[in-house]
């Protein structure tokens, strides 16, 4: 039933889509642990904070028109708990590493951590 | 192929890619990648552009993405932008590779196009929906599970073609359907 065209397509596909992952892989562990959590709101920064061991907590995202609970415990974060209502960002789990993120499209969220000190000292303080 | 043919053959079509659509939401997909699904909606569009041409599937599948979004909710938000925009664009690309490439493509591949141009259009719009160009990083993750979600949905395709061809769609006569 396949052609080769189809197989051809197909193992194409696979390899860029293989390389891409390998890229990402490579990205991260270059990066390596990242440190700083920046969540963003319609690509607004709302909240700025150090990722590191010992540094746990919670922040809450939004109205009631829909929320997003952020939870950072033992150098990662996650979005524990949201009523969007496709659920994503909460089953993408518990992110700790740079170029990774969390999206929330619903509320269009954006949970990232980067590499580098947060520059808000302020932020670690209030 | 008469006008009431036609028009019901179509309006099954849209029961069944809405009906798709909304049950294919409600399955728990068991893979690490949050927000990939199956495309069984596509099934429908790869078998409307096979018998009706590409008109009559983006006709098909923006009723579909209207009706889907109307029973399992969002309609307007951005699920609903993100599923017209993958629906229309993975047909203008099947289109293209169906029409353009026949002998070198089955529709296996017609379709694993497909599902690739849906993913990788939905993971652009997503980024531009949440002002995050890093959410990108997630297309090679996307493709690697809409190749084989291609796949299947294209040999389904596939099979439904063996079973039934697109000429038996314009052929069936009311004593067929009286003797069945």
């Amino acid at each position: 039933m396949l052609t080769k065209g189809d197989k051809w397509l197909v193992m194409v596909l696979l390899s860029i889509a293989l390389a891409g992952v390998g890229l990402h892989m490579y990205y991260i562990a270059a990066n390596g642990q990242g440190q700083t959590v920046i969540i963003t709101v319609n690509g607004q920064t709302v909240k700025t904070f150090p990722l590191r061991q010992g540094y746990v907590g919670e922040f809450r995202l939004g109205d009631d028109h829909g929320y997003n609970i952020i939870e950072y415990s033992g150098g990662r974060v996650r979005v524990r708990e949201a009523d969007c209502p496709d659920q994503i960002c909460v089953n993408s789990g518990w992110i700790s590493m740079s170029p990774q993120q969390i999206v929330c499209l619903p509320y269009r969220v954006v949970v990232k951590v980067v590499a580098g000190v947060p520059a808000d000292v302020d932020d670690i303080a209030r | 192929m008469s006008k009431t043919k036609r028009l019901v053959l179509l309006a099954l079509l849209v029961a069944m890619a809405a009906t798709l659509h909304v049950i294919e939401g409600w399955l728990p997909v068991p893979m690490p990648v949050p927000g990939a699904k199956l495309g069984l909606a596509n099934t429908i569009s790869l078998v409307a552009l096979v018998i009706f041409g590409w008109q009559d599937a983006v006709y098909i599948a923006i009723t579909r993405v209207l009706l889907g979004s109307l029973f399992g909710g969002g309609l307007f938000g951005p699920a609903f932008i993100m599923s017209m925009g993958g629906a229309l664009i993975s047909i203008i690309i099947m289109t293209h590779v169906h029409n353009k490439r026949a002998g070198i493509f089955s529709l296996v591949g017609v379709s694993v196009a497909g599902a690739v141009a849906h993913n990788l259009a939905q993971v652009t719009m997503a980024a531009v929906i949440v002002y995050s160009p890093g959410l990108l990083w997630y297309a090679p993750y996307l493709v690697l599970f809409a190749v084989p979600t291609g796949l299947f949905t294209g040999l389904a395709v596939n099979y439904l073609f063996a079973k039934a061809p697109a000429s038996y769609w314009f052929n069936i006569k009311n004593k067929d359907l009286q003797n069945k």
